[in-house]
């Protein structure tokens, strides 16, 4: 009975998590464009996004814009961290305090002040802004990704490579960036992700006549939204979902090999 | 046995705190020369200097004649095995052992030659494959070990590297490390706070505290004479007394004079203060009032090979640690017996202004 009940209750929770995405996908292969009504199966809405040049461009810039800025924020973020471990405790418990409040601190507050700064620069707004305030946003994550990777467990092997005779340049490279990797990959996915998922930030920074993914739908609910943009949010779904189911199948293959 | 590392008045301060007061230390070739303190006492700093990793303030580094205060750790034939061991966790074993001979690009056949010669030495053979956290604590401290040797420093630092193991572990690691060091013929300068591992090894100890040297000598020197009162505290049980010399080789504690063998001649004329080391394993029991002085026992503690006491004096005033193989019971009135080759005389530590006075004589 205790079984049944969980399991119905497992049933529940899933159906409200992927219910609606089951209804976009279901909804991305409609022949009409009606969003209640069920006419047949077709392909045309998936046409329609890969041939219209508005949609392609968003697409084009929400991932070149994800790549770069994390991209960006990754080597700012890792540099930092390497030059704060060299500063004295007390200012860098300073830092790490600044560093921490853009985080804490609303997007639509960030994108406002980014937008009013670009604005009293008077900096052109369009793709360079965007790219500008992602890699901004995304500085702190880096650093908070790869700060924990940088120790006196670090430093102890940075100084046992010395020992065994490297010069500083090599024992960075082969033994200080191997044990701040996992951290360096992590900073980056998660800026990557940030970035695709951004609206606010890019909403306040974005000039006219750009978009990404996330603008160009918010443009479009105006007008009532195409199904071509169900088609989009599926071949996004699909996409993450193998991504993720890849690593984890990774991850668990690993895991058996250390048991072993 | 010729000179290799020397140290002349080291001076090292972090901020505002010194670590070292002016350290002179000479190592000699194939000697195995311990460093023995409680945290804090400098010891780690000193074998920093030697291995490049510290700067002194002041004073100089020498090894083998050749000054090399300002040589940089990656030129000193000097090798560490660190107290976390340092290994690196993205390589394997063989590829840890093999770190100083790829920079050195030795060829591959040779490095592969290296590396079983090394795990051989520690007896871990045909480890080369495992990765490092597949490792147990005593496997990872032998890897650091074969590591450090493989490039055949002339000196290996090593700093509390049976600190992390558990007891059984630490003395079978003694044995192999004494072992290790005549099959090398290597220089060792070992560092660690537990007094048992610096005596079973040593050639000589070198005891410190608060960034000074309190003595240096071998192991049974140290134990048996130790100048003041730290050390003898610091190296093993014993009982501290204050006490007056009240005639030549007469010296009173607690109003019972005992003889002893120290006088005028070792720097202890009649009338001077000083503190007086009995080791608790060199107090005799006798029957009550046979000995030279009589006590009741107030506990006692089997400790595997003897029973541990403590003797209360008769006044109350002073309560002597006793270690005895037969069986006492706990309020027994005993006599006990110290022989005077066993009432080890110090100076009590001078005060600061003393120490002034006597430069100024």
């Amino acid at each position: 009975m205790k079984k049944v009940f969980g399991r119905i209750y497992i049933l529940i929770i899933m159906m409200f998590l992927y219910l609606p995405i089951l209804t976009l996908i279901v909804l991305s292969f409609n022949k009409a464009k009606s969003m209640s009504v069920w006419k047949g199966f077709s392909l045309k809405w998936y046409e329609e996004l890969f041939s219209s040049r508005i949609m392609m461009g968003a697409i084009a810039n929400t991932f070149s814009i994800a790549i770069l800025a994390a991209l960006i924020a990754t080597i700012v973020g890792t540099l930092a961290v390497l030059g704060m471990a060299a500063m004295k405790q007390k200012t860098e418990n300073v830092l790490m305090a600044f560093n921490n409040i853009p985080m804490l601190n609303a997007d639509i507050v960030t994108g406002i002040a980014l937008m009013l700064f670009f604005l009293m620069i008077g900096a052109p707004r369009g793709y360079c802004t965007i790219l500008f305030s992602h890699a901004t946003f995304c500085i702190p994550y880096v650093i908070l990704s790869v700060k924990p990777r940088l120790n006196k467990h670090t430093d102890s092997l940075f100084e046992a490579a010395l020992d065994l005779g490297a010069s500083e340049r090599y024992a960075f490279r082969k033994i200080v960036i191997p044990e701040l990797k996992p951290g360096i990959m992590s900073g980056f996915l998660l800026s990557f992700t940030m970035s695709v998922d951004d609206f606010i930030i890019t909403y306040f920074t974005r000039g006219a006549g750009i978009n990404t993914i996330s603008t160009l739908i918010y443009s479009q609910v105006k007008v009532g939204i195409r199904p071509s943009l169900f088609a989009l949010s599926t071949i996004i779904f699909v996409v993450a979902l193998v991504v993720l189911i890849t690593v984890n199948l990774r991850q668990s293959r690993q895991e058996a090999a250390m048991a072993r | 046995m010729s000179e290799l590392i020397r140290l002349e008045s080291i001076v090292k301060a972090f901020d505002d705190t010194v670590v070292l007061n002016g350290i002179n230390l000479s190592v000699a070739e194939n000697e195995f020369v311990t460093l023995l303190g409680p945290s804090g006492c400098g010891k780690t700093t000193t074998l920093r200097i030697i291995g490049g990793f510290e700067r002194p303030d002041e004073g100089r580094v020498f090894f083998d004649g050749k000054d090399i205060t300002d040589l940089p750790a990656n030129q000193r034939p000097i090798n560490t095995v660190f107290q976390n061991y340092a290994l690196f966790p993205h390589m394997n074993v063989g590829e840890n052992i093999a770190f100083s001979m790829r920079v050195r690009n030795k060829s591959e056949a040779y490095i592969k030659d290296k590396i079983k010669y090394a795990l051989k030495l520690v007896n871990l053979d045909g480890f080369e494959n495992r990765r490092i956290d597949q490792l147990s604590g005593g496997q990872q401290q032998r890897i650091a070990m074969a590591r450090a040797i493989v490039n055949e420093p002339r000196v290996l630092l090593l700093d509390e590297p049976l600190g992390a193991l558990d007891l059984k572990l630490r003395q079978e690691m003694q044995y192999e490390l004494v072992r290790l060091k005549k099959e090398l013929g290597i220089t060792f300068l070992y560092i660690t706070h537990d007094q048992e591992e610096a005596l079973t090894m040593s050639d000589k100890v070198v005891v410190m505290n608060e960034g000074y040297i309190q003595q240096e000598g071998t192991p049974e020197q140290i134990y048996d004479e130790p100048v003041n009162a730290f050390v003898a505290d610091f190296i093993g049980d014993s009982n501290i007394l204050s006490g007056q010399m009240v005639d030549e080789k007469l010296v009173r504690i607690n109003g019972i004079d005992y003889p002893c063998i120290d006088g005028s001649e070792q720097g202890f004329p009649p009338g001077r203060p000083v503190d007086v080391v009995i080791r608790p394993e060199d107090i005799d029991i006798l029957p009550y009032g046979e000995g030279l002085f009589n006590g009741t026992i107030i506990s006692k503690l089997f400790i595997g090979v003897h029973y541990e006491m403590l003797v209360e004096s008769e006044d109350g005033k002073i309560e002597w640690l006793l270690q005895n193989y037969d069986q006492h019971d706990v309020g027994e009135k005993i006599g006990m017996h110290v022989d005077p080759e066993n009432i080890q005389i110090m100076h009590k530590p001078k005060s600061d202004a003393e120490s002034a006075m006597e430069l100024d004589l």
